[in-house]
């Protein structure tokens, strides 16, 4: 079986690369376009990763392109928190491309929102709903009012209801949030293929040109067989390597050689990489531990909101005394903000780019040499008031009271923007991160057949 | 040789919203084999860099057929991907501590 892999993310796939991998005749095109990377606030307020233009023509090229062929495509999309009404969007995009294209289309779509009420019944009936890590941060079995107060809840799909949907005389399938390795998964186990090598191959190619030498956003093309599968790139120029193929075994990971996927673990600690010819890597020795069906539940909850200012800091005075200053405009916040507690009702963060902003205390350089700070003045509160409160009055502070030396009375720092308060509306953070143990992988998921252009 | 010297990717990443991964991988076998055998990288070591305790340190692994080590530690407790007070969206830029780690 051989499959073309790529993305919907908007990475403008298309060019010579993309007509060599379709020359060389696949089965199947498959496409992740969901993710939790960016964090839980894409997810509660289903935003999109980047500008929409790009996702819609990475999606015509996909399907024009498996249309063409008379071949099946399988795609996530809803980027990049797979919610449904990203989904939506995605939809919207594809009937105007049918339309545009002049094509007809029978799609399967499976929505990757979990119902609340669905997920508050299986705990009442006794499912366990497990966290998948164990911090602290994570009750470790989900309860109806962790459900609650969640705003929105993915579930990463495995490849059974994709299985299922590609019985249904479609062109392709699109899901919402899914796993990424059971899109890649769903046709060769329907064909019969080793489930490890299937996984394996999945893992290999689901994030397309990463694999190869240089590294890309182009296609990559997997070629499975009974006992190993192939992957080279689709750009003429580049190369899969044992060590670029092998390696992105490490990619975003916690563990390199063992992998939790629903029903089962898969092992490459014994995978074998071997150069098959210039561009290709050959792997073989992959295995499959079955385990109990677990569903992978994603969800948020709203921790209050965001409300910054930036601002950069020339004067070397004032970055010799930075640390002392920014204290004093904490005391100085919080004697404004009084009766109301800091780390309780409000947090203010003092962001110092050009110091510690990005590693804080594991900075290893403890003593800035740098000639100028950025300084990100961040609050957030329950109530958004209370954190534009807490951002002007330290704003107010920074921008206009002493510091030893000081030379510049008028004012103190470079404001980047008018206004210089900006609100970033409302921020999530992740509160379920479990497993649901199914017997039925397909049983929350709601297959619909569509067809496009929408008839109105 | 300072641990960079010797590796041709030092990167670190989110594995999940919870977890910091670091990948240390090599171009030949000699250097890979040099810092898998010096014993530098330890969990009490990595803890130290970190500011966590060793237990917390949910793995080292050496794969020697990727030529590649693999770190993976929790987030603080208040600095989980995309928190109020997460600093590195996506944990890209969480490797610079490690690179001060001096090999024999």
């Amino acid at each position: 079986m051989k499959i073309l892999s790529t993305a919907t993310f908007g990475f403008r796939i298309g060019g010579d690369s993309w007509e060599r991998g379709l020359s060389w005749e696949p089965d199947v095109i498959v496409a992740q376009g969901t993710s939790s990377d960016g964090g839980p606030t894409y997810l509660g307020s289903d935003a999109p990763y980047a500008g929409f233009m790009a996702i819609k023509e990475d999606l015509r090229t996909i399907i024009v392109s498996a249309k063409k062929k008379g071949i099946p495509f399988i795609l996530s999309s809803g980027s990049p928190a797979g919610g449904n009404q990203e989904l939506e969007r995605a939809l919207a995009a594809v009937d105007e491309i049918a339309k545009e294209e002049d094509i007809k289309l029978r799609i399967a779509v499976i929505p990757g929102e979990l119902d609340k009420e669905y997920l508050k019944q299986k705990i009442r009936a006794g499912a366990k709903v497990r966290r998948l890590i164990d911090t602290d941060r994570l009750p470790e079995y989900l309860t109806e009012e962790d459900v609650d107060r969640s705003k929105r809840i993915v579930a990463q799909m495995g490849p059974e209801p994709i299985m299922k949907a590609l019985d249904l005389d479609v062109d392709g399938v699109i899901t919402g949030r899914a796993l990424d390795v059971g899109l890649y998964m769903a046709l060769p186990l329907k064909k019969g293929f080793d489930k490890a090598l299937a996984a394996h191959l999945a893992k290999t190619i689901e994030c397309s040109g990463l694999i190869s030498e240089p590294q890309s956003f182009e296609p990559v093309f997997g070629i499975l067989r009974r006992d190993h599968f192939l992957v080279r790139p689709t750009n003429a120029s580049a190369k899969c390597t044992v060590v670029s193929v092998a390696s992105h075994a490490f990619y975003e990971r916690p563990d390199p050689s063992r992998e939790e996927n629903p029903g089962g673990i898969l092992d490459i600690s014994r995978a074998k990489y071997e150069q098959y010819d210039d561009q290709t890597v050959k792997v073989s020795g992959s295995r499959w531990i079955p385990a109990p069906y677990t569903l992978k539940v994603e969800g948020v909850s709203q921790v209050g909101y965001r409300t910054i200012s930036i601002c950069g800091i020339r004067d070397e005075r004032m970055i010799s005394c930075i640390d002392w200053f920014l204290e004093q405009a904490r005391k100085y916040t919080e004697a404004k903000l009084h009766p109301l507690k800091p780390n309780q009702d409000y947090d203010l963060i003092f962001r110092v780019y050009g110091k510690n902003g990005v590693l804080g205390d594991a900075e290893p350089v403890k003593e800035t040499k740098s000639h100028e700070l950025g300084l990100i003045i961040d609050a957030v509160a329950p109530e958004e008031k209370v954190a534009d409160m807490a951002c002007t009055a330290a704003v107010d502070f920074v921008a206009h009271m002493d510091y030893p030396g000081r030379l510049t009375t008028a004012a103190n720092v470079a404001f980047t923007y008018s206004p210089r308060e900006h609100r970033l509306g409302p921020i999530y953070v992740y509160n379920i991160w479990h497993l649901l143990e199914l017997d039925d992988p397909c049983e929350p998921f709601d297959i619909q057949v569509r067809e496009f252009p929408i008839r109105k | 040789m300072k641990i960079y010297e010797l590796a041709k990717v030092l990167r670190s990443k989110n594995a999940g919203p919870f977890r910091t991964t670091f990948d240390i991988l090599f171009d030949a076998d000699e250097p890979y084999q040099r810092v898998r055998d010096s014993g530098v990288l330890t969990k009490e070591h990595i803890a130290e860099l970190y500011g966590i305790r060793p237990e917390d340190v949910y793995g080292i692994f050496f794969v020697d057929a990727a030529r590649g080590i693999k770190i993976t530690i929790p987030k603080p407790i208040d600095m989980a991907s995309g928190d109020p007070r997460c600093r590195d969206l996506f944990g890209a830029q969480q490797h610079i501590p490690l690179l001060g780690i001096e090999v024999p």
